[in-house]
């Protein structure tokens, strides 16, 4: 009862603001210290609840929606490319039959191609979230219909021609050129920059999610500690009014709430973790390999065209060598300098391009030799198109062919390089993503769970004493 | 019971939440060219067909596409200010802050992209050659070899004809490319090569003053990204002038815009949306 005495009781008159509120009476002020728990571990039940969700989307979104879908639009350009550049070898190859590949291997794959790019260009305008989006796809959509239509006309021609291997005739030149012009100014910019809007999209929810994963862990800390302090109010508020010791009950609420903020402190901490390593080391480098993949793939169709077209051949070069540098740029004034750069260059020189980026990434167990062979196969398809373009230079054409279809194996490796090299990062996304997954696993029975055992526990250590007041 | 503990309670609460809100601001991009209501954009001032200063008024197919950009940005045309740029000071102008967009033929490098960010390209133009229509002996940069070409010093397109492609033409020097075509016009060299957008400006400016009537080879020997310089970290702000140039190409003001300002000096202008860099 001194206790009370202490808190000036003034006569009501003077009770002004907040405390007005407060009730008189000690039981009054017990239920109230209560009823202020019951609402703080709401309050924290709820903001830890909305956290877990904004964490569970974005894991859902990154790893098993829009995620995997971007990374389906982004191999659409590599198909592109490649249609263009078995249609180049079908048209090289003739009637040859005795090289590595036969027309019909490159007219196979070619409509293996075509059958895969239609259904990524489907999954591309599903994703397609603005105006703009649908009508690249929608233009993406009949402009292949119009390669389609130049190229079996390229092939249809070139058959009636029957040439052996090497440029085909003028009439197919003409219509090639037609067909591979409009792969390269109209098709690939559009399919490239739908991947990127594709992308966007996912950059979008993950920044979204992380920040609301991070601002929620904010929220589960400050209404968690309020919760703490509240709790130790009733406790200290019991303790010194009713001259007991520990209350048991409230004492296990208390250690309940400080397990359960820790525990989602923790949990949300590694969510937004997982989220951030799926994203950047998993998700980017797939999609930025993607395209590393399509881009040497396209320079290697350029080797087949500087074949085909002499007329062309110094264009056709020059784009080879502007390819190779986006994916391994290194300064130098012409293909024949650049060349001699990447034999040069040592396995821990610095270097810009696509293979720059992934070389700046760190902290993937086996990344670094698996880029690094990426980097020999890369230099051994560039000392190949040495070889070429010097036998071109000697005017024999003839064996420059016969080694670009045959023994030149020097691309396949590196692109098999490439591949691996995405696999790893592939592997980080699947970790993390399931992980993620895992991580917040039966929380939506955990958190009610625990919510409900400190109420109860409440109950428990609040009840006797307001029962002395009955 | 000791009254201050509420007290102390609300000012924890409270710090927390001020902690909380913090946060929340850390996120948003104040500095993003998506947030503004008035722009200054980095433009060249001497290039004709690109980007001319007359007076106080700027004209060409920079100038255009930037307004363009602009307008597609939601800023109003009267809240874009034009601000000279030369090759040497642009990079800085733009880490500082004094432009917030470039457009000014920058060609995307993988050198330049470490200190500056591009959206677009909005045009890849290529490097050609210039002759006088009379002359048909000249079709491919080949045909160059012992010709006499124009070579203004800092620029990469003599080197690139003589050292990139090997070819052995003889060095006539000017100051600047509208020196090259005095030159062309007086007969004092067979040709000029660089960007195909800025042989079709001077190709222009000289049909209107008359004179020799010139022709541009359209034998393409490079690949020049002319992209749209901006902050690196505005990604948002990159994002968005991507979507502008999307949408110029959609409704067809970027051909009208070429046709405008290239056609009618005979250059085969590309009028599909170019591949763009990516924002990030």
């Amino acid at each position: 009862m001194t206790v009370m005495q202490q808190a000036p009781a003034p006569p009501a008159p003077g009770r002004r603001g907040v405390r007005r509120a407060l009730p008189r009476t000690a039981a009054g002020r017990v239920r109230a210290l209560a009823a202020a728990v019951v609402v703080a571990l709401a309050a924290t039940l709820a903001v830890t609840w909305a956290a877990v969700a904004d964490a569970r989307d974005g894991v859902r979104v990154i790893g098993r929606d829009a995620g995997p879908q971007v990374v389906a639009t982004g191999d659409l350009y590599f198909q592109l490319t490649d249609m263009d550049a078995q249609l180049a070898s079908a048209l090289l190859i003739g009637r040859a039959e005795d090289l590595g590949v036969r027309r019909a291997d490159a007219i196979a794959r070619y409509d293996a191609n075509r059958a895969r790019a239609g259904a990524a260009l489907l999954t591309a305008a599903r994703l397609a979230d603005e105006r703009s989006e649908e009508e690249t796809a929608r233009d993406l959509l009949s402009g292949l219909g119009r390669y389609e239509r130049l190229a079996s006309q390229a092939l249809l021609l070139d058959q009636q021609d029957a040439h052996a291997a090497g440029p085909p005739s003028a009439r197919v030149t003409a219509v090639y050129r037609q067909a591979t012009d409009l792969m390269k100014l109209d098709l690939l910019p559009k399919a490239y920059n739908l991947t990127l809007d594709n992308g966007t999209l996912v950059r979008h929810t993950y920044e979204d999610r992380r920040s609301a994963v991070r601002a929620g862990t904010v929220a589960v800390v400050v209404t968690g500690v309020l919760l703490l302090a509240l709790l130790v109010a009733l406790q200290v508020f019991l303790t010194v009014r009713f001259r007991r010791l520990l209350n048991p009950a409230l004492a296990l609420a208390t250690l309940l709430v400080v397990g359960l903020t820790g525990l989602s402190t923790v949990m949300l901490l590694g969510q937004a973790e997982r989220l951030r390593t799926a994203k950047e080391d998993g998700f980017d480098s797939i999609l930025a390999l993607s395209r590393t993949r399509a881009i040497s793939n396209s320079a290697y169709a350029d080797q087949t065209r500087y074949l085909l077209d002499p007329g062309r051949a110094d264009t056709y070069e020059q784009v080879f060598f502007s390819k190779s540098q986006s994916v391994l740029y290194l300064r130098a004034g012409n293909l024949a300098a650049y060349n001699d750069a990447v034999q040069r260059q040592s396995g821990n020189g610095r270097y810009l391009g696509f293979l720059g980026v992934e070389a700046g990434r760190q902290g993937i167990p086996g990344q670094r030799a698996a880029l690094a062979r990426v980097v020999v196969g890369y230099r051994a398809f560039q000392a190949d198109d040495r070889r070429l373009r010097q036998l071109t230079g000697a005017g024999e054409r003839g064996r420059a062919v016969a080694a670009r279809l045959g023994e030149a194996r020097g691309f396949a490796a590196y692109d098999a390089s490439l591949v691996r090299l995405a696999a790893l990062h592939q592997d980080v996304f699947d970790d993390a993503i399931r992980d993620g997954e895992d991580g917040s696993r039966y929380w939506e029975y955990g958190l009610p769970a625990a919510g409900l055992a400190v109420i109860v526990l409440v109950l428990l250590g609040v009840r006797p004493r307001l029962a002395e007041y009955r | 019971m000791n009254p201050s503990i509420p007290r102390r309670l609300a000012a924890v609460l409270a710090a927390a939440a001020l902690g909380a809100a913090g946060c929340g601001i850390a996120g948003a991009d104040a500095a993003s060219v998506t947030g503004k209501d008035e722009l200054v954009i980095g433009v060249n001032r001497d290039q004709p067909g690109l980007a001319l200063r007359t007076g106080g008024t700027y004209a060409g197919f920079d100038v255009e596409i930037a307004k363009e950009i602009a307008r597609r940005l939601g800023v109003a045309a009267d809240r874009v200010r034009f601000e000279p740029i030369t090759s040497a000071t642009r990079e800085d102008r733009l880490t500082s802050g004094a432009v917030d967009l470039i457009v000014a033929s920058y060609s995307i490098t993988p050198e330049r992209k470490t200190r500056v960010a591009f959206a677009g390209p909005y045009y890849v133009a290529h490097q050609d050659i210039l002759v006088r229509r009379a002359d048909t002996s000249v079709r491919n940069v080949r045909d160059l070899r012992g010709k006499r070409l124009c070579e203004v010093p800092g620029s990469v397109s003599f080197p690139r004809v003589t050292r990139e492609r090997g070819v052995a033409a003889q060095s006539v020097k000017a100051d600047g490319y509208a020196g090259c075509l005095a030159k062309l016009q007086g007969g004092e060299l067979d040709a000029v090569s660089t960007d195909d957008l800025i042989l079709a400006g001077l190709a222009a400016e000289a049909a209107k003053k008359g004179g020799e009537p010139l022709r541009i080879v359209n034998a393409p020997i490079s690949d020049e990204p002319y992209g749209v310089g901006i902050a690196r970290d505005d990604v948002a702000g990159c994002e968005a002038v991507n979507k502008a140039i999307t949408t110029m190409y959609q409704d067809g003001t970027a051909a009208k815009l070429l046709r405008t300002w290239f056609g009618p000096v005979g250059l085969k202008v590309t009028t599909t949306v170019p591949q763009f860099e990516g924002c990030d």
